[in-house]
């Protein structure tokens, strides 16, 4: 650890305090007496200067605190602006463009939290507290500098899937060590439940055997199947997993009985995964050092329940990935698709099953969720299926059954317009009046019949007689409670995990050093998640790419001429490891004392509140700078 | 309720309406048309799609409304040609009537 001491002598305790009040265009002052929050501010004692500006944030205005701390003017910064989520790495990164220290800042929100939920005189009234609130702290803050550790030239991707894959390779590319976790006995995930993948063609056992292929075969990746992630442990640049490899209980019987012929490890196998290894024989436990950790467990596709479009009632219907399976292994060239020794002479195809889902419509699961969104590839993936057996079997003949068709990618659209010259017929449905499938009565030749209320018939209601229903079912996230809990992840409300910002941040999570990669986070074709697990692998690249990673240094502080030793923060401590006891010599005696391990410390302030010495405080947020905020909030004058 | 049939549409290739299936249910041709008369063509075009056999021969006379103009062939943009479906589905019609 190479927590580097500050030197605090360049700048005087007591500071000089500049304030910069922002006007943000009109949303601050329509509500908000700006000039007379100004003229507040230049009676409060340690305010040098008080300005504003139409845009605080503008190239002019960051220039105007740049100018006043380059001429010695001020020492300390208070922007009254916007959310400092918005703004604050902006005031920050303009101090230090000026030479000073970014952590002489204080940032006053008077947007989101005055001006834009108070009206008249109390607007500028609260505005004024809170800004010489912040000049109060400003006052007392001391230059910081960011902790600074040593990182691990290691990564670990946890998923063997296509994002996993990807990621371990770009990594492995970039000189990183890598560590890949596949719980089950095969890598290459989902893909290699498909034949070929829409809309090139692409047959997947070559995708998942060429990229395996290449991972297995580069010596900066360790790839450990049959593994779950029991514990978690560290903080970025240093974290510890503990892995847990079981011999698969179901698993081997079935691979040995896919092995007859002397199959060996390395090779494909056919709705199974690529087999790189032959599985541990027994249980076994490692401990994994590792940089950063990428996510990449991938989905499971939608099971429809009982009932569901007759599934599970009805042999005819069957969802997509199962079409595709039976259509895989049993290949023929009749004129006619076999389906489980039926003659398919005419099939629906049903889109959005467990996608699209609408509360008070739809069926809830039993943990009362709805998939809500759209899975993104069942259109083309049907659309792709439906085109395939029109081509192989033109005397099957296929109706598909949608709300909208979204062949949203490039060459994707094609797939739809090749269906209409396959002769697909294509009936539309509204929301609330999904299909339904019924039994035919005795008499008639087709098993099934699909009832709907066809919009593009001008909502006539139509049956369809048919030999198969095929449901082209979504994704859903795979269950990674175990792994959200460990790590504290964000969960969107679809139940995918959830990235800091969906366009700026796309693969970035706010645990540092934990990335995501692939359809973990949201539904994604091959390509989609091939370019988020390179973007996952750059980042982590990034984050140690330069050996080491800063941390903000936010963090309890103990003063050693105060502290007694009595434990009390060691208790209060909600972070295992961040505080500690230990020996020192104070004027030649060995007594105890507390230490802090910044990195791990949370800057939560527990520690802060049981010390009967006060000799532990949070940098940047002191209990000396909490008091002069509040003695400035109840004074009469500051709102004078 | 119209029973749809999976084969009739290639049964309509013999009286030269072969390009029904191309036709993505737009209504442009409904709305060039002269005869600004209940979604005509294109609701004659969804039933041959369909095969809703019944439902064509009910409305049958319609077809003879038809002023062959060319206006909905010439704008459809799926080249679904819908002047030469409406004279295949006369055809069909003259053939069937007697049956029906």
């Amino acid at each position: 650890m190479t927590d580097k001491k500050t030197d605090k002598e360049t700048i005087p305790a007591k500071g000089k305090v500049g304030v910069y009040i922002c006007y943000c265009g009109g949303n601050i002052s329509d509500h908000v007496e700006v000039e007379k929050v100004r003229e507040s501010m230049e009676k409060i004692p340690g305010v040098e200067v008080a300005r504003t500006d139409m845009f605080m944030c503008s190239d002019p205005g960051q220039e105007m605190i740049m100018q006043d701390l380059k001429s010695g003017t001020v020492d300390r910064v208070v922007v009254a602006s916007c959310a400092p989520s918005l703004h604050e790495t902006t005031f920050r990164s303009a101090i230090s463009r000026a030479g000073a220290n970014p952590y002489i800042y204080e940032h006053a929100n008077i947007r989101e939290q005055v001006s834009w939920v108070h009206h008249g005189d109390q607007a500028t009234d609260k505005a004024i507290r809170l800004v010489a609130a912040a000049t109060a702290k400003a006052e007392g803050l001391k230059p910081l500098e960011p902790i600074r550790m040593e990182a691990r030239q290691h990564v670990t991707v946890i998923g063997g899937g296509i994002a996993g894959l990807r990621t371990a390779k770009d990594l492995a590319d970039c000189g990183v060590a890598v560590a890949l976790i596949e719980k089950s006995p095969f890598l290459g995930g989902q893909i290699a439940q498909l034949e070929r993948l829409a809309p090139t063609g692409d047959p997947a056992a070559d995708i998942v055997t060429e990229l395996a292929g290449e991972v297995l075969g580069d010596p900066g990746i360790t790839v450990h199947t049959c593994s779950l992630v029991e514990t978690f442990n560290g903080y970025v640049g240093n974290f510890t997993l503990g892995v847990k490899k079981r011999p698969p209980d179901t698993d081997c019987e079935k691979l040995s009985s896919l092995n007859p012929s002397g199959r060996t490890p390395g090779e494909f196998i056919p709705f199974k995964g690529f087999y790189p290894e032959s599985v541990a024989a027994r249980a076994e436990e490692l401990s994994i050092e590792t940089g950063v950790v990428v996510l990449a467990t991938g989905f499971k596709s939608y099971t429809p329940r009982r009932g569901e479009y007759g599934y599970a009632e009805f042999p005819e219907v069957i969802t997509l990935p199962e079409l595709i399976r039976i259509m895989a292994e049993n290949k023929t060239t009749d004129n006619c698709l076999e389906i489980n020794g039926r003659q398919v002479r005419s099939m629906a195809m049903i889109h959005c099953v467990g996608s699209r889902q609408i509360p008070g419509i739809h069926p809830e699961d039993e943990s009362g969720n709805f998939n809500e969104y759209c899975s993104r590839t069942c259109c083309s993936a049907t659309l792709d299926t439906a085109g395939t057996i029109r081509q192989s079997y033109p005397g099957t003949r296929i109706f598909e059954l949608y709300r909208d068709i979204r062949t949203y990618g490039r060459g994707q659209e094609e797939l739809y317009e090749q269906a209409a010259k396959n002769k697909v017929v294509f009936l539309r449905f509204e929301a609330d009046e999904s299909p339904e499938v019924i039994r035919s009565n005795d008499h008639d030749d087709f098993p099934l019949r699909v009832k709907v209320k066809d919009v593009l018939t001008f909502g006539e209601e139509v049956e369809v007689p048919v030999d198969l229903v095929v449901l082209a079912t979504g994704m859903e996230p795979n269950n990674v409670s175990e792994l959200v809990d460990m790590m504290k992840l964000p969960v969107g409300p679809d139940r995918f995990l959830l990235e800091v910002h969906p366009k700026l941040r796309p693969v970035e999570l706010p645990v540092g050093g934990i990335l995501l990669a692939g359809t973990c986070q949201a539904p994604m074709d091959v390509g989609e998640a091939c370019s988020a697990a390179a973007a996952a692998a750059v980042k982590a690249a990034v984050l140690l790419g330069r050996g080491y990673v800063e941390l903000d240094p936010f963090v309890a502080e103990v003063d050693l001429e105060k502290c007694r030793g009595t434990g009390a923060c060691v208790e209060a401590c909600l972070n295992e490891g961040a505080l500690n006891l230990v020996e020192m010599e104070v004027d030649g005696e060995m007594v105890q004392r507390a230490q802090v391990t910044s990195a791990l410390c949370w800057g939560c302030g527990a520690c802060v509140a049981v010390c009967s010495e006060n000799a532990i405080d949070i940098n940047g947020w002191t209990l000396k700078q909490y008091e002069a905020m509040v003695d400035i909030i109840v004074a009469d004058e500051a709102t004078a | 309720m119209a029973l749809v049939n999976p084969n009739f549409a290639e049964e309509m290739e013999r009286f030269g309406a072969d390009a029904a299936l191309e036709c993505f249910n737009c209504g442009t041709c409904a709305a060039i048309c002269p005869l600004i008369y209940e979604h005509f063509p294109r609701k004659m075009i969804r039933y041959l799609q369909l095969g809703a056999k019944d439902r064509i021969m009910e409305n049958a006379s319609e077809l003879w409304r038809c002023l062959h103009c060319g206006l909905c062939t010439q704008t459809c943009p799926r080249e679904a040609d819908p002047g030469e479906i409406i004279l295949g589905l006369k055809r069909f019609a003259v053939a069937n009537w007697r049956r029906s």
